[in-house]
């Protein structure tokens, strides 16, 4: 009874505390102060546009004019009038099919290579990961492109060997895999994720499973691949989203071309807008390509339930 | 009274925030102080970038109030620069531009009305009539400048190929190329192959029909006779070797000296203008000769001003860049240390004095302009709005070099994409 008492009575304490905070309105004040930075530019800097290219993507938009609201005449011609954003949307697709299988299996490749416990790991760390600071810069586009040119490093050592190298990136049939094979090198951050996720698992389970007489292949399988999997999810979202606005390589190295062959979506965006002062409609382009990366992230999520384990789900035979 | 601090102090911290997070550009040569900052973009060569820095600073010597944010760099990041710097207001106060966009940049209001220097006694005053769009000038011309042809007469004389001749017309130069090739080893071509719309214009024009686009973009004319014919030509050339092949013919950059089609020592000639042909004479020494574009019955190529200075009308210090502009133009001095970095000076005077110092690299340019000039047909630009038809002729033209559509499907596609713009345009 005593107890009961004692209890209503802090109760009512508190909510006094409360109330009295709600009055003086500093319950999340300081929060939103010290979130402000952040807060504001993203309000100023990206909620803003956004909603702004919503609006233009609705209008016919050179910049230097006002909008004309056009209604969905944008989107019509987009999917009913437009080779080009089909052609773009196709190269893209391919790019991703093939680029963040690749850089996944390449990462999780280096990054179990690196998990090794060897003297002096944490140099070669650095001297791997290095290069992938500087990856996606303008000046490795520009390296790549005089590699893999007609008289590039890469065709001389071909040469050597007797091999008559191909134009790799003037050749519309090697472009875009030239592209997708640099996209792969800049594996960097992946890998890095790759690598933490490799040391939460727990030794033991390698140790009672080697115990269990598993072989190693057995042991990757079974044990390395289910407990990385929510590592692996979050990579491939990442991934998916990244490649779809690929566009540093192509801008840089081929422009596009040859023949379109490399005239990824983004870019057919970038030159809608800033070339041909199409505001509106690249808004439109925008939106839609929003709408497919949205649409494949929530299939990816859909389907994780079949494959991501988590271990805090109590594992079992889910 | 507690409340009212800790509110003023929650504005004074997002007025902060505000200050802090809000756009710090612009910089677009804002004055400081009783002097001027103008800036100023260009596109070139070295060569170019060396001597307009050195009048630059000329200019700051005699006028020490005005200075200058130069920036400089070559043709295709010029141009892939500007449109973003346009979008945004932010175009330097001085520009390089081209005729080539001059009427696109005129079209969307960029370009401030230049009419009201005086240039009587610098620029010929026909020339300036050419010049101007719907009666305003919007660019001070620099030089004289033309179109030609550049060829690798060391190789070709070592090969045994008579070297082309002035007014050869196009049935000559296809058969000088057909010679040619029986003549040259493998692995060199005596000409280049063309995908660009320009190409195809210059053939178009010369057999006396109207150029592809004219009146501003309302009138689009792709002959097809003519245009099967041209292109049907190079098809038998890749066939036979007389041009590249294409994927040889995409990694070419002109003026780069490992890339450069005919530095390189892959292709025997390539085209040049007066402004540009001292750079390749540079990557090769003594060995660049140059004749005028082939011709038709109505002429062929072009010779005429094509370089100017613009003046943003976004500028804030209109004033000082009009100052400057005309200073370059007039100025003997700026003439001597610019000399014939942007082909044939376009004030007589300056020219003058220049040419008993003339150096080979400058002779080669003088000598396109003299070749081209009797024979010249005007110099045919893209209309506004049809930036997007010249980039999907390439790609189309690419598409049939590479073998993946035929010819008559590009010519469909882009005789639809052109007439489409013009009707756009007349509306």
């Amino acid at each position: 009874m005593v107890a009961e008492t004692k209890t209503t009575a802090e109760a009512e304490k508190t909510r006094r505390a409360v109330r009295k905070r709600i009055k003086t309105g500093d319950t999340h004040l300081a929060g939103y102060i010290f979130i402000s930075p952040w807060l504001i530019g993203f309000l100023l800097l990206t909620l803003w546009p956004i909603a702004q290219s919503f609006y233009l993507s609705f209008t016919d938009y050179s910049l230097l004019e006002d909008p004309v609201w056009v209604g969905t005449e944008n989107y019509v011609n987009i999917f009913t009038n437009d080779s080009t954003f089909t052609k773009s949307l196709g190269v893209t697709f391919l790019f991703v099919l093939f680029s963040v299988p690749l850089k996944l299996f390449f990462s999780l490749l280096v990054a179990m290579a690196l998990n090794q416990k060897l003297k002096g790991m944490n140099l070669y760390r650095t001297a791997i990961y290095f290069p992938s600071l500087i990856g996606g810069s303008i000046a490795v586009a520009a390296l790549w492109r005089n590699m893999f040119g007609l008289d590039g490093y890469i065709n001389q050592v071909l040469a050597w060997f007797g091999i008559q190298g191909v134009g790799w990136i003037s050749n519309p049939d090697t472009s875009l895999g030239t592209l997708i094979l640099l996209n792969t090198w800049q594996f960097g951050s992946t890998m890095v994720i790759f690598l933490a996720g490799l040391k939460q698992i727990p030794q033991e389970l390698y140790e009672s499973a080697a115990v269990d007489g598993a072989a190693k292949i057995r042991r990757f399988i079974s044990i390395t691949l289910p407990m990385l999997s929510p590592v692996m999810f979050f990579n491939l979202i990442l991934g998916v989203i990244g490649s779809f606005q690929t566009f540093t390589s192509a801008f840089i190295i081929t422009k596009g071309g040859p023949v379109n062959s490399t005239y990824v979506y983004a870019l057919y965006l970038y030159e809608k807008a800033f070339k041909h002062y199409q505001m509106g409609y690249a808004s439109a382009l925008a939106w839609i390509l929003l709408a497919i990366v949205a649409l494949l992230t929530i299939v990816n999520f859909a389907a994780s339930r079949y494959w991501v384990f988590y271990e805090s789900e109590g594992g079992g035979t889910k | 009274m507690n409340n009212m601090r800790r509110m003023s102090l929650v504005s004074l911290l997002l007025a902060l925030l505000f200050a802090i997070t809000a756009c710090s550009g612009g910089g677009n040569g804002s004055g400081s102080g009783s002097g001027k900052t103008l800036s100023i973009m260009w596109w070139g060569t070295d060569e170019r970038h060396e001597a307009t820095k050195k009048a630059l600073d000329l200019y700051t010597q005699q006028h020490p109030d005005v200075k200058f944010k130069p920036e400089y760099m070559a043709w295709d990041a010029y141009w892939q620069k500007l449109p973003t710097l346009a979008a945004s207001k932010t175009i330097t106060d001085v520009l390089q531009m081209d005729a080539a966009y001059l009427q696109e940049y005129v079209s969307r209001g960029q370009l401030e009305d230049l009419s009201d220097i005086d240039l009587t006694g610098i620029v010929d005053p026909g020339v300036i009539e050419n010049l101007k769009i719907g009666g305003k000038l919007y660019g001070i011309p620099l030089s004289q400048n033309a179109q030609g042809i550049a060829f690798n007469k060391e190789d070709l004389a070592k090969y045994g190929i008579p070297l082309p001749h002035k007014d050869w017309t196009y049935d000559e130069y296809f058969q000088w190329a057909k010679d040619a090739r029986a003549k040259l080893p493998e692995g060199k071509y005596p000409i280049g192959d063309t995908t660009s719309w320009d190409g195809f214009n210059y053939y178009q024009t010369s057999m006396g029909k109207p150029p592809i686009m004219a009146d501003g973009g309302k009138t689009f004319t792709l002959d097809k006779d003519l245009f099967m014919k041209f292109y049907q030509t190079y098809e038998q050339f890749r066939k036979d070797k007389i041009v590249p092949p294409a994927d040889q013919a995409a990694s070419f950059l002109e003026n780069d000296p490992q890339a450069d089609p005919m530095a390189s020592g892959v292709v025997m000639t390539r085209g040049a203008t007066t402004g540009s042909v001292s750079a390749l004479e540079q990557l090769m020494p003594g060995k660049v000769g140059v004749v005028n574009m082939p011709t038709g019955p109505s002429g062929g190529g072009w010779a005429q001003s094509t370089i100017f200075l613009s003046v943003s009308a976004n500028s804030k210090n209109k004033e000082e860049a009009k100052n400057f502009v005309k200073w370059f133009v007039t100025d003997k001095e700026a003439g001597k240390t610019l000399g014939l970095t942007r082909g044939i000076p376009i004030n007589p005077e300056i020219y003058k004095e220049l040419e008993p110092n003339l150096e080979a690299k400058d002779k080669l340019g003088k000598e396109i302009y003299d070749q081209s000039v009797d024979k010249a047909l005007p110099f045919y630009s893209p209309a506004p709005g049809f930036t997007e038809w010249v980039d999907a002729y390439k790609k189309e033209m690419d598409a049939v070099t590479f073998g993946q559509q035929s010819l008559e499907q590009a010519f469909d596609k882009i005789d639809k994409l052109g007439k489409e713009l013009a009707a756009k345009a007349g509306n």
